[in-house]
């Protein structure tokens, strides 16, 4: 199992390009992926910025909101993605009643 | 005796600074002149620090190690996080002293926060500051919560840390005029098909169970039902934190607003402070 690898290369890949992260130079630039221990669809997800693929193999949304304005996908772009992955929602709230 | 002098929770949206322009001028006028009317209160009434509640993003903590409240006792923190949000990045004053006191009080009544001597503060936490004082000057004391990875605290509790926080405040004796603020929610999904959705009839439930001191019929929300309104609706907890704080004092809607453009119904609530409101224990909803 090792969707909890995908987390830590995903989150460290976001973080690398962010403030203050300890370095002047864009380290999403020589990013390796290769220390963590990934799955092939996990590394080929990753490697290819296959939101879908990340969305389907379980990337914690938050992350995966992160992931997609890091790599350059607007909103409404990544919702396009999304949404064949969308299901009917049956159940009602409290304040639906 | 430390008195809590203003007491409010505002969505915290990043795109209301980032692309603060994008939202129909209506709707901004609306939501922003909420803030500046409270950041007027906090001038007119001398607030010497506040205490803001907001939600861990991914930000400090990941998942080898993610508290359900993080309280910064440091004596300055760095924000905001992001490289895109049109803040200047800046080392913000804590304090220390409130901060510490408050992680002493909480612990000795029922709660057992981690602390952190410095923190990165993002979106969450720095917009809603942000308009609170653009110099950013104000010493700020930031509580982190989980809203974001199961298995999150439940919302009552959230809401019963919010007493013993506010008691906290209250009991502290190294400041006269303190702000408590909430930075989250309304409805809004991210990362998920849904995202740009905006759940407006909950919105609306849930800044009028507020106001009219109904209280219990959010706290028994499980998160599967919370989140028909988002993902991101988990953040209520910030905003019931602060409604122990102030309960049983009941809230006023300053603002609503669904602002498509920036994903989320965002909403301004203010607690009186000033001893003019009736609030009593008989108004609200006694847990079963």
């Amino acid at each position: 199992m090792s969707l909890y690898q995908l987390h830590r290369c995903v989150y460290d890949w976001v973080r690398a390009g962010e403030v203050n992260s300890g370095t002047d130079v864009d380290g999403r630039l020589n990013f390796d992926d290769t220390v963590y221990e990934l799955s092939v669809d996990e590394r080929k997800a990753f490697v290819d910025r296959d939101v879908a693929g990340l969305y389907q193999l379980g990337l914690h949304q938050v992350l995966l909101n992160r992931f997609c304005r890091a790599a350059g996908f607007a909103r409404d772009d990544y919702r396009k993605i999304l949404e064949p992955f969308g299901e009917t929602e049956e159940r009602r709230g409290r304040w639906q009643r | 005796m430390a008195e809590i002098v203003l007491a409010y929770c505002a969505s915290h949206a990043p795109m209301m600074s980032s692309a603060r322009m994008a939202a129909p001028e209506a709707q901004r006028k609306n939501f922003f002149g909420a803030l500046e009317y409270l950041k007027d209160q906090a001038v007119e009434r001398g607030v010497q620090a506040c205490v803001v509640l907001s939600n861990e993003h991914f930000t400090n903590f990941f998942l080898e190690n993610f508290p359900q409240i993080c309280i910064g006792v440091g004596e300055k923190n760095w924000g905001p996080t992001e490289e895109w949000l049109p803040i200047d990045k800046v080392w913000i004053p804590g304090h220390e002293g409130l901060a510490n006191h408050i992680a002493r009080y909480t612990l000795d009544h029922g709660f057992d926060p981690a602390f952190s001597h410095q923190l990165e503060l993002d979106h969450g936490i720095m917009t809603v500051y942000y308009e609170l004082d653009n110099e950013m000057k104000l010493p700020l004391v930031p509580i982190v919560q989980n809203c974001a990875v199961p298995p999150l605290m439940p919302v009552r509790r959230a809401y019963e840390f919010g007493k013993q926080l506010g008691d906290a405040i209250r009991s502290y004796t190294g400041l006269q005029r303190v702000a408590v603020v909430g930075a989250g929610g309304l409805s809004h999904f991210i990362g998920n098909p849904r995202v740009g959705d905006i759940v407006e009839d909950h919105d609306r439930w849930f800044l009028e169970r507020l106001e009219r001191g109904e209280v219990e019929q959010i706290l028994d929300m499980p998160d599967s039902e919370i989140e028909l309104a988002g993902n991101g609706n988990h953040e209520m907890r910030s905003w019931l934190a602060v409604a122990g704080a102030m309960a049983p004092l009941t809230s006023t809607t300053l603002a609503y607003e669904p602002v498509h453009p920036w994903i989320t119904g965002m909403g301004v609530a203010q607690w009186d402070t000033t001893g003019t409101q009736q609030g009593t224990r008989q108004n609200q909803e006694e847990p079963a």
